[in-house]
């Protein structure tokens, strides 16, 4: 293999595959990327038996052929190669990759025992890549972290019709967002439980990119999701095991709501959150006067603050954590924010509080966005 | 066996000088005489408590086997070589968990300083009950007395000034008997035992001490400390010298504010080595119910699980795995555990224990109510559990059992228990 191309596009796609690529795989192979010189083009592949990345650049290819090397390496060369013009060209067992005054010898590894990325048969549909940017964001938050329950750390997307649904949890709230989807083909309603990083890492990516198509295969032995746009494709596996029925726990619903504008209510959250512990909770209390914030049980400080809120029936007073709190304040993306809070059997537990984006005062947001909070026990 | 016993030794109440108020009280022969409770026609028989099995070793033997030379620790193969006629019975722990709390609630009627060493010693500390009860000599008699009226069981009591003289009286005088040594005396019953009696010397030491030619605890009290200390070393040199001399400052340590466990665990070796998974998994659904149990009742929850098996070649793996919610419910600590089992590696290896612990305990705040979560899976199981809870309080331990656990007798005994043993535990 013997090929030309330029440094900048060179570094690009490296970073796309190499991105998605865990920090230590599995076998010594699977940490390679393969680059197959063809025609007018080098397409570059990482696989690790769970997520695949490819991506094409133009290139000037004097022979064909394929080459496996250190991803990470052939990464770290490329961001600081001197030159533009960038020559790639293997010996035996080495791949020399030259560039204005500076050369690389890197050893290669078999590529026959490198493993073969999923194909896409049929694509599913296409989306705004600017809005599944967003869309992803505001639901991926609510994701677990935790790798104790596989499903929680999962982003589970739904298409049906000509619309997408993305929902998460980690038990503490759910946040869940439908944005417009046009289908490619007849396909009927499909979910695909997704993890939540590398749809994160997809969207963010592939944002500027204008439409996303998405092919979905579910029901087989190996079921994945695969992303494609502007010449990169990301496939991974799907989390396995059943995403609990979330959707039924948010409210069609609720009469009892506060509206807040939303910048004041994150910035009085974090100046009254910094005498608490992390973990611990804020106790809110909303009354015709407005929303009192106030920090108790700390040992070392205490605080409260007064904010302009909108209350539409009876007074309620729920505790919660105050980062939970920011992270759904910081999604709604509109001025203003609506809690609405639910009710339990039992007079002195509140329900779970919904959140969603308001665009003025008596305004409602359009978008959808959804994110139930659950609150604390109130500490007296 | 090894331990050289000396002459039986008693003394009357009246040898009690007043220097005297620590008290070792040691059930005679504990499991075997529980047992013999319920069997009275094999009161004059050899009688040993050991499972049945080919790696089994004796629990406890009646004092007219170990005239046949059958001692606690011994493999049953040999204590049956030694005395043909050997009645081997089956250990009922909860029998002797029953009779424990009987035991233990005499004591706590003389005195709170109350420390216990096992199921069936414990230390007393009378120096506060004497003006109540009498001398610690008058103590120990009443004592003994009540325990045979209450429970039916023997007991031998040491009287001393310290807990090891009085480990070394109680020991002298069983079984059935009480040795008062008051403090003008303690070396002049020290002086003469074997030095096997002292704590710390076991067969080694004894060895090594047999090899400088002392054979009492006298001879060792006159030996000079740097001639112990190049035998023995420093530190068992100087801790061997006191004891020889009587002196063992140690005070009881009752056991006054519950004490608050580390990690509660649950383990079982297997009679034979073991590799089907699927037996594996009922042991660890067993263990994990017991850990879960004792968590409840201690009102603690963990966020740690950790599993431990052994292979037949003894090598020994650990796993672990950190939850998000801590938990006390039965179902989630047995999910976990065979999880960790079925991820360790050692599926279908044989195996000759495996155990089940629970650790990163926290006190349960909020009673054991769920966490703050928009849903809780753990909720109905929570609810199961404390319903068995209530079942098992009244009926006794497995009245209620997992559907896998039921009548499977190829499970070890005390694993498999019945409910049909219920009512004396809680």
């Amino acid at each position: 293999m013997k090929l030309h191309v330029n440094r900048d596009l060179l570094s690009d796609a490296v970073s796309f595959v190499v991105k998605l690529l865990p920090q230590r795989t599995t076998l010594p192979i699977l940490s390679g990327v393969l680059l197959d010189a063809s025609g007018q083009t080098l397409t570059l592949s990482t696989f690790d038996y769970e997520v695949s990345a490819q991506t094409s650049v133009p290139a000037e290819v004097a022979t064909a052929g394929e080459v496996l090397v250190s991803a990470r390496l052939l990464s770290d060369i490329s961001h600081r190669l001197p030159h533009e013009d960038v020559t790639l060209e293997t010996n035996d067992s080495t791949l020399t990759i030259t560039s204005g005054q500076s050369t690389f010898v890197v050893y290669t590894m078999p590529v026959d025992e490198y493993p073969k990325l999923p194909t896409v048969e049929t694509w599913s549909g296409e989306i705004d890549a600017e809005e599944f940017a967003t869309a992803v964001t505001q639901v991926a938050i609510a994701a677990s972290r935790d790798d104790v329950t596989p499903v929680l750390t999962g982003v589970e997307l739904t298409v049906s019709g000509d619309s997408l649904t993305l929902v998460a949890t980690d038990r503490y709230r759910v946040a869940l967002r439908t944005v417009p989807w046009t289908n490619a083909s007849d396909t009927q309603e499909i979910s695909a439980l997704i993890p939540a990083r590398t749809i994160g890492e997809v969207a963010k990516t592939f944002s500027n990119q204008g439409v996303v198509s998405i092919a979905i295969t579910n029901g087989t032995d190996h079921d994945m999701v695969a992303f494609q746009a502007g010449g990169k494709r990301v496939t991974t596996l799907l989390i396995k095991g059943n995403f609990p029925p979330v959707t039924r726990l948010l409210p069609e619903s609720v009469p009892n709501f506060a509206v807040v504008k939303t910048t004041d209510l994150i910035d009085a959250s974090r100046r009254v959150g910094l005498v608490l512990d992390r973990e611990s909770p804020l106790r809110f209390t909303f009354s015709l006067d407005g929303l009192l914030l106030e920090a108790v049980g700390s040992d070392q400080a205490q605080a409260n603050e007064q904010v302009e809120a909108f209350l539409s029936k009876d007074d309620v007073v729920v505790s919660m954590k105050p980062q939970l709190l920011i992270d759904a304040l910081s999604h709604v993306h509109t001025e203003y924010a609506k809690l609405g809070f639910t009710t339990t059997d039992n007079p002195n537990k509140p329900g779970p509080v919904l959140i969603t984006g308001q665009l003025a005062k008596d305004q409602v947001s359009d978008d959808n966005y959804k994110y139930l909070l659950q609150p604390n026990l109130l500490l007296r | 066996m090894s331990r050289q016993v000396a002459a039986r030794q008693t003394s009357s109440v009246d040898v009690d000088d007043g220097s005297a108020h620590i008290l070792h009280v040691d059930m005679d022969a504990f499991f075997a005489s529980v047992e013999l409770l319920d069997h009275p026609e094999l009161k004059n028989q050899p009688v040993a408590v050991a499972y049945d099995g080919p790696r089994s070793v004796i629990s406890a033997a009646n004092y007219v086997a170990r005239r046949f030379g059958v001692g606690s620790a011994m493999p049953l193969a040999m204590a049956r070589k030694r005395c043909a006629g050997l009645v081997v019975l089956e250990p009922r722990g909860h029998l002797y968990r029953h009779y424990n709390r009987m035991v233990m609630d005499i004591f706590a009627d003389i005195t709170p300083m109350v420390e216990p060493i096992s199921i069936d010693e414990a230390f007393l500390d009378v120096s506060g009950a004497r003006r109540l009860f009498g001398s610690a000599g008058a103590i120990a008699a009443q004592l003994r007395e009540r325990m045979f009226s209450e429970t039916g069981l023997t007991c031998s009591i040491g009287v001393a000034a310290s807990k090891y003289v009085a480990k070394v009286a109680s020991t002298q005088a069983k079984p059935d008997g009480l040795l008062i040594v008051p403090a003008s005396r303690t070396l002049e019953f020290l002086h003469p035992l074997p030095v096997s009696a002292l704590w710390g010397v076991g067969a080694v030491s004894a060895k090594k001490l047999a090899g400088l030619g002392l054979d009492t605890i006298g001879e060792l009290a006159e030996t000079p400390g740097r001639v112990l200390e190049r035998a023995l070393g420093a530190a068992a040199a100087r801790q061997l010298s006191a004891l020889a001399q009587g002196i063992d400052p140690r005070t009881v340590a009752a056991l006054t504010a519950k004490r608050v466990e580390k990690s509660i665990s649950q383990e079982t070796t297997f009679a034979s080595d073991i590799s089907d998974p699927a037996t594996i998994e009922r042991y660890l659904l067993q263990l994990s119910q017991g850990v879960a149990r004792r968590l409840r009742h201690a009102n603690v929850l963990s966020s740690t699980i950790a599993i431990k098996l052994r292979a037949a070649d003894f090598a020994t793996a650990s796993r672990s795995r950190t939850l998000t919610e801590p938990t006390a419910v039965s179902r989630t600590v047995a999910e976990i555990a065979t999880d960790l089992y079925r991820a360790s590696g050692l599926l279908g290896r044989p195996l000759r224990l495996v155990g089940v612990r629970a650790e990163n305990l926290h006190a349960a705040d909020g009673g054991l109510a769920g966490p703050d979560l928009l849903w809780d899976d753990e909720g109905k199981w929570r609810a199961a559990d404390a319903t068995l809870d209530t079942v098992e309080s009244r009926f006794g331990r497995d009245a209620v059992l997992p559907a896998s656990l039921l009548a499977d007798a190829s499970l070890h005994p005390d694993i498999n228990r019945k409910g049909a043993d219920g009512g004396l535990d809680t």
